[in-house]
């Protein structure tokens, strides 16, 4: 149905707030007599804990105590996990060794606690630290992925046989026919390496007890207030209702802030209760590099079996994947990289199978992407290896194994992290990948500009890249739609925010269902107190799960209100209308009730009521998707690469994207920019480096670069699609981590063909000058 | 990470020798040292205040000397810790005299970091480390100088002062600060600012003059 409100780049309502400064974030917040936290962190990466002695630190004025696991008693103890195990899956076979809220005679990382001191202030607290003497027992430490699976190599968990955490094998039709099959197999290796989220706000939580109403409220910048509430009331013996989980404005999530049992989340709820005073703790940035979890390396050895007329015949990719020290987030990450290799094309045959190994490192869980872009990465480089070896170029050997629009749904046989089989519901990948060329000008590129520039000595190279994204999974999402006495409406959720728009998009969908102005509409997230069921915001899922939740409550509210009206202004609900804020005869105006009047009538204060009826022009609704919706794009880049230096810079970029029905255009614009800026990052700024020693060498802005605004590409062209989905009401599709995931892609391919007379090719996923430089002296030396 | 290098003293290879056997000549090389005292033969326990960019705190730590071969070499190993970090090292160390009076002294060594130090301090480690060193055998220099000339005079006190540890850490600073203005854009700004300072003047005295 065609609304005032969907579909319109409305300006977003909680920009005037945010942009006055009239927004509260985490660290915003003083409680009277609140006390501060702070960690004693762990120097190695692997070590034995011979001793800690605390005393000089607990006679520091203003310390109110210092804690060691010794001191939680059975309290410690490994945490839930964050994702249930891939049961699912035939054959799947893996160990649950979940986050240690404290270290407990043994770190397994750089960075994880050994200790905790409360104190008045935050200074007193970190003076405390560094009178906290720990005696350790250095170990070897677990880094290289493939040696870790070695006999003989050093245990991360000395209770399991091996650092092997997890293994899974998925195959669709026969990898071993496709090979006899083929005319040609190729072979290669990949790096990819990893990721911090590095969100602007770090984390943070501040705990507050009420001891008489026996009543605990929690502030935390969490991606799930559900999971947190849920996860503290039984660590706490107690109910639900018990605890209240409060979202501030937060400073984007990105995936970090989605675990809800790290050693602040165990601690501090804990000891705000024990001691009967509110606890704050924020992260300071070092913090946040060290022991906040990020984002996953890769090593993939892949086959593709093709027809020398560019035909896949079919793909093999067996990669290691890391997890680090603890892996509560199960296999989310590698489940994602096997769903999105073969999506965009017809492979008949592909064999993924993966082994997650315990290192020690940081626990790996999603950021932006969660994965996806290595599947994509595999299958597009792999591409561009046969177009090289087959004499074809990357546009034709796309071209030719593109699936066509025709191919929905696809039952792809590979099961994701939602646990059921992906299937791609609908999709036009043909035409994205067309207009992207346009867009792009990659004819005019390739034939008059590319070789003109190259005369003149510039080394300017372009790449195109297909992807697509699984949004949108399960496993549901709730909403509460309620007209207030004054005619507005009030929309609760579970969900929770960081920056995506959806004080706006939400209010759109209602907005357009009960003929309200869409200002008129407030949206509250990510409180418990106002909601108390859903799983969390991960996966690009909001607007589509929680978006149609809010839909079809926003549906009742309207079907409830024709109801009541039609009886109370005695016509029928055919001839009425929901339009500005009022119900109406559409044929005669004059006759109405508005939307606040009739929610007063709907709760009568004294008289009888119909049986079966509900008082209020209320209702939740709750959607759950059979799997997810798939977004898809295609990306054409230039780049120039100064030959003397090795820096690239991005001359133009052309994204196209399909999220079926966009709820706010503009908001989907900035979804893709973010994911864009965050793409480059992936590609050549941003790695976080862990030394053979396990110690993190790049923990703070000045080593780990994260691309600026006068990194991104001087030209920025985006181009949208739409094969609404055919899983919702509204169409839509997720789009919260698309910019991010074809550009590590785009960006090798095009360096590549920057520097095509040197033959070089890349095998990993973040470039850099000096990387560029050395691959390519390699290449010319060979 | 490696450490390595050379450098020459004009001494003969016993005095030098016997001053790297001094603790308290040791101690003064590496301003920043509270305390130096040998525990057991060839074994010192020492206290070290370090800085290193933003990074700073202190440092307990032991050194052992062993594989002495008097006076041409020994291997030194090192275990600190502390509030920046860890840092663990061995090091090999030759005298060699040079047959002029000099004494060639050559070290290799590797060093393991931990902890503040390693992951905020990784670009500066380097540096720091190199500057520290070169400064500490100008500290040497001066002291087996002080030295040899209390033995040809024959007085038992040696007038030799050390650097307190702020001399030391702007001594170090001048000399990162000498590398620095080698690089092009560091020049640029020196020219710029002073460019800069007098345009603003000019703007200034233009203002006043237009009444």
């Amino acid at each position: 149905m065609a609304g005032k409100y969907v579909h319109q780049s409305i300006l977003r309502l909680e920009d005037p707030e945010l942009i006055t400064g009239n927004v509260q974030f985490l660290d915003d917040i003083e409680l009277p007599g609140m006390l501060h936290a702070a960690f004693k962190r762990s120097d190695y990466a692997h070590a034995r804990i011979k001793s800690i002695d605390v005393s000089e630190a607990r006679k520091l004025p203003g310390v109110i105590g210092v804690y060691t696991a010794e001191d939680f008693g059975d309290y410690i103890k490994p945490g839930p996990l964050q994702v249930p195990p891939p049961t699912a899956i035939k054959g799947a076979t893996y160990v649950a060794r979940t986050t240690m809220p404290i270290a407990k005679d043994k770190v397994r990382f750089a960075g994880e606690p050994v200790a905790i001191v409360i104190a008045e202030s935050r200074y007193i607290a970190e003076d405390a630290c560094d009178l906290i003497y720990v005696d350790y027992e250095p170990l070897e430490a677990v880094v290289d992925l493939e040696k870790a699976l070695q006999p003989g190599s050093p245990l991360v968990h000395e209770d399991l046989p091996s650092n092997e955490a997890g293994h899974v094998r998925q195959e669709r039709g026969s990898w071993e026919e496709a090979v006899k099959e083929a005319d040609l197999v190729i072979k290669r290796k990949f790096f990819i390496n990893r990721n911090a989220g590095a969100a602007m706000e770090n984390r943070g939580i501040i705990v507050q007890w009420d001891k008489h109403a026996k009543q605990m409220t929690i502030w935390c910048g969490t991606q799930s207030v559900i999971a947190l509430r849920n996860q503290t009331a039984a660590r706490l013996g107690l109910f639900e209702s018990q605890v209240r989980v409060i979202t501030p404005n937060t400073g984007g999530g990105f995936g970090p802030k989605i675990n809800t049992s790290l050693p602040d989340d165990v601690l501090i709820t804990y000891l705000a209760m024990k001691l009967d005073r509110p606890i704050k703790w924020v992260e300071d940035r070092r913090e946040n590099f060290l022991a906040t979890t990020s984002e996953r390396d890769q090593v993939h050895y892949c086959e593709l079996a093709v027809k020398r007329d560019g035909t896949i015949v079919g793909l093999k990719d067996f990669f290691y994947h890391n997890t680090g020290a603890y892996n509560p987030y199960m296999m989310t990450v590698p489940l994602n990289s096997q769903t999105h290799t073969v999506t965009n094309y017809r492979v008949p045959n592909f064999l993924t199978e993966f082994y997650v190994v315990f290192t020690n490192q940081m626990i790996v869980t999603p950021v932006r992407g969660a994965g996806r872009q290595y599947g994509v990465f595999v299958m597009e480089r792999m591409l561009d290896a046969a177009a090289r070896e087959l004499g074809m170029s990357p546009v034709e050997i796309r071209r030719k194994n593109l699936l066509p629009a025709n191919a929905y749904p696809y039952y792809t046989s590979i099961i994701g992290q939602d646990f059921v089989e992906g299937v791609l519901d609908s999709g036009d990948y043909p035409t994205s990948f067309q207009k992207t060329l346009e867009l792009i000008e990659y004819d005019k590129f390739v034939n008059e500009v590319q070789p003109k520039l190259r005369a003149q000595g510039k080394k300017v190279g372009i790449g195109v890249a297909c992807f697509s994204e699984g949004t949108g999974v399960g496993p549901y999402e709730g909403a509460r739609v309620t007209v207030g006495g004054n005619g507005k409406v009030v929309v609760t959720t579970g969900y929770t925010s960081q920056g995506q728009a959806h004080y706006t998009t939400f209010a759109q969908i209602v907005a357009d269902q009960l003929g309200v102005d869409v200002k008129d509409v407030k949206v509250i997230t990510g409180d418990t107190g106002y909601f108390g069921w859903g799983a969390g915001t991960f996966a690009s899922r909001g607007i589509t799960v929680a978006g149609t939740a809010t839909h079809l409550a926003a549906q009742k509210v309207r079907q409830k209100a024709l109801k009541l009206a039609s009886k109370i202004l005695e016509a029928p609900e055919e001839e009425l209308e929901l339009a500005d804020g009022v119900v109406r005869v559409a044929d005669i105006p004059s006759k109405f009730i508005s939307l606040g009047d009739l929610a007063n009538l709907a709760n009568p204060m004294r008289g009888t009521m119909e049986p079966g009826a509900e008082p209020g022009l209320e209702a939740v609704a709750y959607y759950g998707p059979p799997y997810g919706a798939t977004g898809a794009g295609a990306v054409g880049l230039i780049i120039e690469v100064d030959p003397e230096t090795m820096q690239v810079s991005l001359e133009k970029m052309a994204f196209v994207h399909d999220c079926g029905t966009p709820v706010n255009p503009m908001v989907v614009d900035g979804q893709i920019h973010g994911g864009i800026q965050m793409g480059i990052g992936d590609a050549f700024y941003e790695e976080l480096i862990y030394d053979e020693n396990g110690q993190l060498v790049t923990a703070s802005f000045m080593d780990y670069l994260f691309p600026q605004a006068t990194d991104m590409p001087k030209k920025l062209v985006l181009g949208h699609m739409e094969t609404p989905s055919p899983l919702n009401p509204l169409g839509i599709k997720g789009v919260g981590e698309a910019g991010a995931i074809p550009i590590p892609s785009v960006f090798v391919q095009a360096v590549e063909n920057a520097l095509q007379e040197t033959g070089v090719e890349f095998d990993r996923d973040t470039l850099s000058p000096s990387r560029i430089f050395t691959y390519v002296q390699q290449a010319k030396g060979a | 990470m490696k450490l390595e290098g050379e450098h020459v003293f004009n001494g003969p290879r016993e005095a030098v020798w016997e001053m790297f056997y001094d603790p308290e000549v040791l101690a003064s090389a590496l301003p920043g040292t509270q305390k130096l005292e040998m525990v057991a033969e060839n074994e010192y326990e020492g206290a070290m205040n370090v800085r290193i960019g933003p990074v700073s705190g202190s440092f307990t730590g032991k050194l052992v000397i062993s594989d002495v071969v008097e006076p041409e070499s020994c291997t030194l190993t090192v275990d600190g810790r502390g509030t920046p970090g860890f840092a663990k090292g061995v090091g090999r160390v030759q005298f060699i005299d040079q047959g002029d009076g000099t004494t060639l002294m050559k070290y290799e060594g590797e060093m393991n970091i931990g902890g503040a130090l390693a992951s905020v301090g990784q670009r500066m480690i380097d540096s720091v480390a190199k500057t520290m060193i070169r400064q500490a055998f100008e500290v040497l220099d001066k002291a087996l100088e002080a030295r040899l000339a209390a033995k040809a005079s024959g007085s038992e006190v040696v007038d030799f002062k050390p650097p307190s540890e702020t001399e030391f850490a702007a001594a170090v600073a001048k000399d990162m600060a000498g590398g620095l203005t080698k690089i092009p854009e560091v020049r640029l700004l020196m020219y710029i600012i002073p460019l800069v300072a007098v345009l603003v003047l000019l703007a200034v005295l233009f203002r006043g003059c237009s009444g």
